[in-house]
């Protein structure tokens, strides 16, 4: 009989030790793949957002920072007003390249005249764009006329329906931007001069009319030159133009990071706790096991197996239950955070991106080899005492 | 394995008890008609839909939990799949829940709804393929 043969033997022949050992693995490895994917998810999704406003700086009305970081992260409809004379006074600031204006619209909440039910809406100014413009350009070779949008991910025309309808105007659906997790996914992107004609359209055709204040816009997008600083040329607007709040890229959600930062403290601790707890367990229940097996390990040495003969024996059979554990935990944690991950968006406060099938299986191999760690670690200390005993002193007790 | 049949009888029970607390009418949602009538949204439907499935595979776990022929577990363990796909198909395809994100029947009942299919299908597809069935019927 080989080695694995008779590991496979020895877990069957102890189902309650078997068990108690597979739900610690199935457990801390599910929570460990629950805990990175959140984090991480959220992480990368903040990430991708900010890469896709693709600006050095974001300039805001003062005092609306988190508010339009809300709006732009999970659709929470803001009311930032800046006044659109200040784009060019932040244009003649030293470093800054390009300055292109955004507002944020939402649409109607379940009214007839709206497709979407508050959706968030962005228009921006083809002639100065350079965040959606270039990838316009990339993939549909050319800029959005008038009527004609791009959505998130998520955006589609109704079915049955050619066009998508907000305030009673009908837009046309022309592409899809890549996904990021957040709130982003579910906008729609399009020209300043689509937005005004909305509005003139909604006086007559929606069931309550989109209002647009004139020579106000949302927030001032800017990109900076060659070799310019961030945090100067940021310092430099707000000595310029009074009364607005530049956010530097990397600062760009920090309420957001901080909160995922606190998530991730309070995940890990649970984690920790969990896994620590678990291995404690582990370990007892092999040790118990161990001295309960003295006497058959003492026949196995006497019929000539050496003690690395029986030590591994042991601890191939912890791992063995470590990864009949790990498997079905990790396939329950990855289906049931992607099946619910719209109610963790909800729930925690935060945007999440769900990994690529490639990424999730680079976390998953991570997660196998650790608790295969973990485990064989718990199992090594009784594998090494029941291997290093005696056999005649085995067989006797 | 009997605890394979009675983690199928508990899912069985999650399958049919969920939809009552998380449809849209349990929340106090209904379609308005013109003549102001108020009909259940399509979630409701998947609930009971859900529930005529939930019994069968509650039964399943039940008679798994009593059976020692290996034929019969196998048989039972073949019903299961059948069933926990059903499950899986009565909210994601074949009737479906309300579109709308925001609505709990989306966000928290067909997720459930697909989680617990799939595990009586893991469950059951553990009964098919168990190899300690043979030692049981040669006992």
């Amino acid at each position: 009989m080989n080695l694995w043969r008779l590991a496979r033997r020895n877990i069957a022949g102890s189902s309650y030790r078997s068990s108690v050992v597979f739900l610690c693995a199935l457990v801390v490895a599910g929570l460990a793949l629950s805990t990175i994917l959140i984090v991480r998810g959220a992480s990368e999704s903040l990430r991708l957002a900010s890469l896709r406003l693709g600006a050095d700086i974001v300039v805001v009305a003062e005092g609306t920072e988190s508010k339009v970081e809300s709006a732009l992260l999970m659709g929470t409809p803001a009311s930032a007003a800046l006044p659109r004379s200040n784009l060019q006074k932040i244009a003649a600031v030293p470093g800054v390249a390009a300055v292109s204006p955004q507002l944020y619209l939402s649409s109607l909440k379940n009214a007839s005249c709206c497709s979407a039910s508050e959706m968030f809406l962005v228009a921006f100014d083809p002639a100065t764009d350079f965040t959606v413009s270039p990838w316009l350009q990339k993939n549909l070779g050319g800029t959005l006329r008038l009527g004609e949008a791009v959505g998130g991910t998520y955006v589609f025309t109704p079915e049955g329906e050619q066009n998508i309808r907000l305030y009673g105007y009908f837009i046309t659906l022309k592409g899809n931007l890549e996904p990021t997790g957040t709130n982003l996914d579910r906008s729609m992107f399009f020209t300043l001069d689509t937005a005004n004609d909305m509005a003139r359209v909604s006086k007559t055709q929606a069931d309550q009319p989109l209002q647009i204040a004139p020579d106000t816009i949302s927030a001032a997008l800017v990109k900076l030159g060659a070799g310019a600083d961030v945090h100067d040329v940021a310092a430099r607007i707000m000595q310029a133009v009074p009364g607005v709040m530049p956010i530097e890229s990397p600062n760009l959600f920090l309420a957001f990071r901080r909160q995922i930062s606190g998530l991730l403290g309070a995940m890990l601790g649970i984690l920790s706790i969990t896994g620590i707890l678990s291995l404690v367990l582990i370990g007892l229940v092999l040790s118990m096991a161990a001295n309960e097996r003295r006497r058959e390990m003492g026949v196995l040495k006497a019929l000539g197996a050496t003690r690395g003969f029986v030590f591994k024996v042991l601890v191939i059979e912890a791992g063995l239950l470590a990864l009949a554990g790990a498997l079905p935990g990790l396939a329950l944690a990855a289906l049931t955070v992607y099946l619910f991950r719209s109610l963790i968006i909800r729930g925690l406060g935060v945007p999440f991106l769900y990994p690529s099938p490639l990424q999730l299986l680079g976390l998953v191999g991570a997660c196998i080899i650790g608790a295969l760690m973990g485990v064989t670690l718990a199992a090594a200390y009784p594998a090494w005492r029941v291997s290093r005993e005696d056999a005649a002193i085995s067989m006797r007790e | 394995m009997k605890i394979i049949a009675v983690l199928i009888i508990i899912t069985g029970l999650l399958i049919g008890t969920i939809p009552l607390f998380t449809d849209c009418e349990s929340q106090g949602r209904a379609i308005k008609l013109p003549d102001g009538r108020l009909i259940a949204m399509k979630c409701h439907w998947t609930g009971r839909a859900e529930l005529a499935l939930a019994l069968p595979i509650a039964a399943v776990g039940g008679l798994l939990a009593f059976s020692r022929r290996r034929e019969l577990r196998r048989n039972l363990g073949a019903l299961g799949i059948v069933l926990g796909a059903a499950a899986i198909l009565v909210p994601v395809a074949l009737i479906g829940v309300c579109a709308s994100s925001e609505m709990l029947c989306n966000s928290v009942m067909q997720p459930a709804l697909i989680l617990l299919g799939t595990l009586v299908v893991a469950f059951s597809l553990v009964n098919v393929a168990w190899p300690g069935q043979r030692m049981e019927q040669a006992a």
